[in-house]
């Protein structure tokens, strides 16, 4: 019995075209951000990276610089290192996304990512929006790409419109927004106690596809998963970010380089906050149509490995191409 | 791409046949607005005059968009020589009458994606738009003056689309 030759490809430098991003939420209030594991993982199918990661699509401009720094203690006469320590750990990134949505904007402004809730009769102008129609409550079984609503309140929606789900404000402080901290909230009062400051920030939103007799079908699935119980839907106009606010988003990151010849690089960011505003950059298409594209910036903060204790802030995995040497 | 090709064509001649109802041709048999896709009609060794000819050229795609974005470059040619009871000393007049033509033709820049396969045709997702004219010198050609008007036209490839 024989077994045929095997040959093996010496490493070579990993050729690579655009990056990939993918963002998952941080739970603010616990602390703990989204697990990517590249042993478990790595390999995924990039049009359909595994949950809970939302894929941005693909990005240009990638920048990634560490700014951690590195100290040396001298000893002796002459004096001579000894001793090197590191003295401060930091990372920062940039890209720029190709596409506008709610997450993309969100990530690129930084700070309180708002929903244009559409306006009441009379309402108030405001800059970011005025006073919404009233909510109207789910009814029993409702799921993440349908919304059961009473037949009476059916004809306030129609296909095409984008809408939220998300639970009343009902005076709580800190963290607010179903399966994303959208905002921080420090009083009721700061927030004019509003039952509607929720679905106003909330990233719990969705394309309505059909207006069937008994609800909604939407054309992508709410990201908090099916509403829980007391969640109301409001029809958005749009969305709107400031320049100013408080807030910091914070998020876990995952960019993709694909190779030519199947390798792949990976950055796991665990937790990553923005450090800029709200800034776009043009570029001609053809003269005069440009392409609006928005900057986005990052710090990123750091976790435990709990492999070894150790304080870090991003984690570069590599998968090499198929039958070379390592 | 053929469907931002055919709403491209079809937005131009229904504004044509608006703007300018007298600038007509007997196409196979049939009166219609004078303007026409050069690759979806007969050859022919010369340009028939005082109609639009279509003739798509060059083509790219960005594929690193969530959908690709189609960039089609449209020639637009167009030929005169002038009018008969003018003896053609009319041609100059004929080939600026056109020329404002296509610059009212252009606009708005931009029209609803339509599928024409389909009857009726459907509507899709995503619009047609496409840069302004440029317009190329005047060639003049024993009695007839010629010009074409380069335009390029973008559209979005929706899912399932071919």
């Amino acid at each position: 019995m024989s077994t045929a030759a095997v040959t093996y490809t010496t490493p070579t430098t990993p050729i690579t075209r655009r990056v990939r991003a993918y963002f998952a939420p941080v739970n603010r209030a616990a602390g703990s951000p989204t697990i990517f594991d590249p042993s478990v993982n790595g390999a995924f199918n990039l049009d359909a990276p595994p949950a809970p990661w939302i894929d941005l699509g693909w990005i240009t401009n990638f920048t990634r610089k560490s700014a951690s720094a590195i100290n040396v203690l001298n000893v002796g006469s002459p004096a001579a290192p000894q001793v090197q320590m590191r003295e401060l750990i930091g990372a920062t990134l940039s890209f720029r996304f190709l596409t506008w949505r709610k997450l993309s904007m969100a990530l690129s402004a930084g700070s309180e990512h708002m929903n244009l809730l559409a306006p009441a009769a009379g309402a108030t102008p405001n800059g970011s929006g005025s006073k919404g129609v009233t909510a109207v409550a789910l009814t029993a079984g409702s799921t993440a790409t349908s919304l059961n609503i009473a037949s009476a309140s059916l004809s306030g929606f129609a296909v095409g419109q984008m809408v939220v789900v998300d639970s009343d404000y009902a005076g709580q402080t800190g963290y607010v927004g179903s399966g994303v901290s959208a905002a921080y909230v420090q009083s009721a009062a700061s927030v004019n106690n509003d039952p509607d400051y929720i679905r106003r920030v909330s990233f719990n939103v969705a394309l309505v596809s059909a207006v069937t007799s008994t609800g909604l079908t939407l054309a992508q699935p709410l990201l908090a998963g099916a509403p829980a119980n007391g969640m109301k839907v409001q029809v958005i106009e749009g969305f709107v970010d400031r320049e100013g606010g408080s807030f910091f988003q914070e998020w876990s990151a995952l960019l993709v380089m694909p190779g030519e010849q199947g390798e792949r690089i990976l950055y796991y960011y665990p937790r990553l906050q923005p450090t800029g505003g709200a800034q776009e950059d043009t570029e001609t298409l053809l003269a005069p149509l440009e392409w609006v594209a928005l900057n986005a910036s990052f710090r990123a903060m750091p976790v435990i490995d709990a492999n070894d204790g150790e304080q870090v802030l991003c984690f570069r995995s590599f998968l090499p191409s198929p039958m070379t040497l390592v | 791409m053929q469907n931002a090709k055919d709403t491209f064509y079809v937005t131009l001649r229904t504004r044509l046949a608006t703007l300018n109802p007298n600038r007509t041709m007997l196409l196979r048999g049939v009166q219609r607005p004078g303007i026409l896709v050069e690759e979806a009609e007969a050859v022919v060794p010369m340009l028939p005059a005082d109609v639009f000819v279509l003739r798509w050229t060059g083509l790219s795609a960005d594929v690193s968009l969530p959908l690709v974005l189609a960039r089609m470059e449209c020639e637009i040619l167009y030929t005169t020589g002038g009018t008969q009871p003018a003896s053609g000393l009319d041609r100059g007049r004929a080939v600026e009458e056109m020329d404002a033509e296509i610059l009212n033709l252009l606009r708005p820049n931009c029209a609803p994606k339509m599928n024409y396969t389909q009857t009726p045709p459907a509507q899709m997702n995503t619009p047609v738009f496409w840069s302004a004219a440029d317009f190329t010198p005047v060639v003049t050609t024993r009695d007839r003056l010629s010009r074409s008007a380069r335009v390029t036209v973008f559209a979005y490839q929706e899912p399932g689309e071919l």
